[in-house]
């Protein structure tokens, strides 16, 4: 077992105008994660420590913090990886409602302004045929697991809010290319604009965290092609 | 008061509950619907669902074949009514599905792929790689935000159910992020809150999987069935208890003791199947219970490895190439890599098992239905009766879907149907109620917390109600559970504040996994045989006795006293009970079975 | 449910000016944009040239003068630099926005493609 130093940033609605550092000791051993020192912490030292987990298998997407800047999965990032005092804090760019825990509801009304679901005329009792290279189109870009991690890393999600963000275009993009969805036409008005795919400028930060190597930075440029192209063809619509 | 009036309450956000809010939403885009979760509905425990839905798919295949695998899995404690409408209606479901986009695996033609799980004989499991639960919960969610009669009620917590007579109108929650009462009135209350894994030390469930709704259900006399059937998992990291599925059996992986022997050979699983051919119901692909009970065996004789203090047999995947791994299993890949360091291309996977599936739940009948009027229940927390004493991996994602949709359907029947409580000053009073019992949670403790509380009984269930249970160390879990409650009734939570209280949250929760836990000890003391996942060691008690217990339990809860026993007969339509065979045992029945049907039909 | 009187109080933090320097990451896409700055110059110098060229010898040979100074070739050494550097960011994330043929390949044909660009330049324009 190894001693390791948790500085974690803290804020109760009720008491703080805002956030303190409170520091922390915990004991772990190679296989300790973060999200078990929390829970050790909050479970020993300290229960009034709000933060949200469940699987602990990096697949709910609930524990998101920022550790040592950086948005991590406290479940799948390792005290062992760390030298020295280990800054723990809510996931940047978005409100803080107490110490660990934010307000995710931007995350999922972006989510949801897109159109996350197969658009089509289908109507009988088979199943499509879609081929493995058709499911290799988009089948990257349907395992994102909500964690919010890439909107902690966007700063032009941290500039403006509005901007749809990582994660929501990537999902256009995950429905977009499905060989099964005519949706398309419907989501690029959502896609067209500065909050749209144009609102990123490839900073690339978003990728660099993706717990599942999306790589969602790919999939908002990718829109911005098929945005491209849809201004291009209505040109010759008019 | 904050007051919300809705047709339909559905409590929980996972797969059996998103799919009910869409079938009712379905049935009658009149209605309103309130989706109420704990935490948000991607974070459910659906989620974490690795392997597949089982349908019968393929033309060598059928609903007769699928019918038999779950019955003869259950140990004959399934209702075969139920059995056959699920098989019956899983496959339409599994197409829905893929009709609203879940990336399911396909073969080259770009038709469904299917393949190989325990317990059944024909390869018929649905997959989305490794990552099945995971894409049927955000299909569902995502299909979920079409419906605008869907409003979702994320992060709040049921307290309790809202009662008037027989009849359920629905439920007083806490808002977490405002700590605020809210008192959500509604014709038809659906529960789809998920298993109860977490009252046990080693399992593969989310911390969100407490029991919240069998307990809710449980304390307004709704009876818990089938509770002493849990089922372990052969194969879970240990320590973490992280699930390694069935899928990478399915896909050939082997299981082997220190000695590097495949032991399953040893109980009544082989004959040893050939390296990278894997032989459905044989060996590694025998059902679940089975193989935890070898596990067992395995690590009393001593032939388990040590892994951190925990007692392990390993999972070889070796033999299977590093693309076919990367393609089928990518997210074991991953698992094992981060969590025990391991690259399964190359080295063994050190596993256990750990508990995985409650199989009982809350009584319903085959609509979903319990005995309140009003009040349904779907999913792991549910009993419809499918699963018997032993679950077939994969038949419970296709539940979820087949019986989400009826419970959806049928709520929102009631809901068309049915006069809604107007009787305000009760329900305020119940409001009251709740919210006076939770004022007084609060205070200080001297040596005791509600994470100390949560441990001891989950280390009582697991030495009491593990593998294999005997008459002293259940009695013994008993007390120790009578102990415990006791303990929580003087237990105080010492956070007072309102927003986002987890240690609050964790003292409720670990309120409900006490009742049920009580539940699951009492069933299994009660059932003085072996049968399935409830394994007895004491004498006379080992073996299956269908001649006194071919019955479901029914636990009925006492409020501060043991549960109530009482027993229910097993609906049996076209199977009746036989023995349970796998591996070569099972090749020679069969073989004898054709003999016999071969001689009859010549006799013709 | 938020009612004026909960509980509720989340907090906004505002990102602070220098929110580029705080990560390796964003200070190298802060480097990545930066590299127009050199190239404003180059182009500045360019225009002078070319101005310099139509009005009068006189004032082509002080252009001339101007260029030879040495930390005006420091700058469009620089400014050379920096379009390399870009190029390679650029090349490297082709690939991930029009993903026609393995990203490697891809790299590697941008920058042959580049050479040719170059080279045929230089030939048109008679170098030897």
């Amino acid at each position: 077992m190894t001693e390791y130093q948790l500085r974690i940033q803290r804020y109760d609605p009720e008491q703080d105008d805002t956030p303190r550092l409170q520091r922390y000791t915990v004991s772990g051993d190679h296989t300790t994660s973060v999200l078990d020192a929390l829970l050790s912490l909050q479970q020993q030292q300290d229960p009034t420590l709000a933060l949200r987990w469940s699987c602990r298998m990096a697949i709910c997407g609930s524990c998101g913090v920022m550790v040592n800047g950086i948005p991590k999965l406290g479940c799948k990032t390792f005290l062992r990886d760390y030298n020295g005092v280990i800054d723990i804090a809510p996931l940047a760019h978005f409100a803080v409602e107490k110490d660990l825990i934010v307000d995710m509801t931007p995350f999922l009304a972006h989510l949801s302004a897109i159109q996350p679901y197969l658009i089509n005329d289908k109507d009988d009792k088979a199943p499509h045929k879609q081929t493995p290279a058709q499911l290799a189109k988009y089948q990257q870009f349907s395992n994102c697991i909500n964690c919010g991690l890439c909107y902690a890393a966007c700063p032009q999600f941290g500039l403006n809010p509005e901007f749809l963000g990582p994660a929501a275009i990537t999902l256009a993009q995950r429905y977009n290319l499905d060989s099964r969805d005519n949706g398309k036409a419907s989501r690029m008005s959502q896609l067209n604009g500065n909050n749209g795919a144009w609102g990123c400028t490839f900073v690339g930060s978003c990728s660099e965290v993706c717990p599942k190597q999306l790589d969602p930075a790919a999939a908002v440029n990718q829109a911005k092609v098929e945005s491209a192209k849809d201004f291009i063809i209505n040109l010759f619509k008019i | 008061m904050q007051t919300l009036h809705t047709d339909i309450v559905v409590v929980g956000g996972g797969g059996a509950g998103l799919r009910a809010a869409i079938a009712a939403a379905e049935a009658d885009a009149g209605l309103h619907i309130s989706l109420l979760s704990k935490v948000y509905p991607m974070r459910s425990h659906t989620v974490a669902a690795e392997g597949g839905a089982a349908a019968v798919t393929l033309a060598a295949d059928s609903a007769a074949a699928h019918f038999s695998d779950t019955v003869t899995g259950s140990d004959w404690l399934a209702e075969q009514d139920v059995v056959e409408f699920f098989v019956k209606h899983a496959y339409q479901e599994l197409v829905q599905l893929e009709h609203w986009g879940c990336p399911w695996s396909r073969k080259q033609d770009g038709s469904i792929q299917v393949r190989r799980f325990g317990g059944m004989k024909t390869e018929r499991t649905w997959f989305a790689a490794d990552k099945t639960g995971f894409h049927i919960l955000h299909t569902l969610f995502q299909t979920s935000l079409k419906y605008p009669a869907i409003q979702r009620l994320d992060e709040y917590l049921v307290l309790d159910l809202l009662r008037e007579d027989n009849r359920v109108c629905g439920v007083v929650a806490l808002v977490l992020n405002s700590g605020d009462l809210v008192l959500i009135k509604a014709k038809s209350v659906i529960l789809a809150t998920g298993g109860a894994g977490r009252v046990f030390h080693y399992n593969t469930n989310g911390g969100i999987v407490t029991g919240d709704g069998m307990a809710l259900a449980f304390r307004h006399g709704v009876a818990l069935r089938d509770m002493e059937f849990v089922q372990y998992h052969p194969t879970g990291l240990p320590g973490s208890g992280i699930l390694i599925t069935e899928a990478c059996r399915g896909e050939g992986a082997v299981l082997v003791n220190k000695h590097g022997y495949r032991y399953l050979q040893d109980y009544g699983l082989g004959p040893e199947t050939p390296l990278g051919h894997p032989q459905n119901k044989q060996m590694e692909l025998g059902p679940r219970d089975k193989l935890s009970q070898a596990f067992w065996h395995e690590q009393q004789a001593g032939r388990t490895d040590e892994y951190n203090g925990h007692a392990v047999v390993y999972l070889d995947l070796r033999h299977l190439s590093r693309a076919h791994l990367q393609q089928r299993l990518p997210f074991i890949c991953e698992l094992a890599q981060a969590y025990v360091n391991v690259d399964p291309a190359s080295a063994l996977i050190p596993i256990r098992p750990a508990v995985h599936y409650t199989m009982g739940g809350i009584m319903t009948d085959i609509n979903c239905q319990t005995t309140l009027q009003g009040l349904y229940a779907v999913g792991e927390c549910a009993s419809v009766g499918l699963h018997g004493a032993n679950r077939l991996g994969s038949n419970s994602l296709s539940e979820l879907l087949v019986f989400g949709r009826v419970a959806g359907e049928q709520a929102a029947l009631h809901a068309r149907t049915c006069q809604g409580s107007n009787n305000d000053t009760w329900s305020a009073a119940q409001y009251q109620r709740q919210g006076q019992q939770l004022s007084r949670c609060f205070g200080s403790n001297k040596d005791d917390s509600v994470a100390r509380l949560r441990q001891a009984m989950t280390l009582a269930m697991e030495q009491g109600c593990g593998i294999y249970r005997d008459t002293d160390g259940l009695t013994q879990c008993q007390q120790q559970l009578q102990a415990l409650q006791a303990r929580y009734q003087n237990l105080k939570v010492t956070d007072t504040s309102k927003v986002f209280n987890n240690e609050l949250v964790q003292y409720l929760e670990l309120g409900f996994s006490l009742d049920v836990a009580q539940a699951i000890c009492a069933a299994a003391l009660a059932r003085t045989e072996s049968r399935g996942a409830h394994q007895r060691r004491d004498s006379g008690m080992t073996a299956r006795d269908d001649k006194s217990f071919l019955q479901h339990s029914l636990a009925y809860y006492q409020a501060g006293a043991e549960p109530i026993l009482s027993w229910q007969d097993v609906s049996i339509t076209s199977l009746p009970p036989a023995e349970r065979r796998y591996g070569s045992a099972l090749e020679t029945a069969l073989n004898t079975a054709e003999q016999a049907a071969d001689a009859g039909a010549k006799h013709d | 449910m938020s009612t004026p009187d909960n509980a509720r109080k989340p907090y906004h933090s505002r990102m602070t000016r220098d929110w580029w320097l705080q990560q390796r990451y964003y200070r190298l896409y802060m480097l990545r944009e930066a590299t127009v700055l050199p190239l404003l110059f180059f182009l500045g110098c360019l225009l002078y040239g070319l101005y310099s060229l139509q009005h009068s010898e006189m004032q082509w040979l002080s252009f001339a003068q101007f260029m030879q100074q040495g930390w005006v070739i420091a700058l469009n050494a620089l400014a050379l630099l920096a379009s390399l550097y870009h190029a390679k960011t650029f090349f490297a994330l082709f690939p991930r926005v029009m993903p026609l043929a393995p990203p490697l390949l891809m790299v590697a044909g941008q920058w042959l493609a580049s050479l040719a660009v170059i080279i045929t330049l230089l030939w048109l324009a008679g170098v030897s």
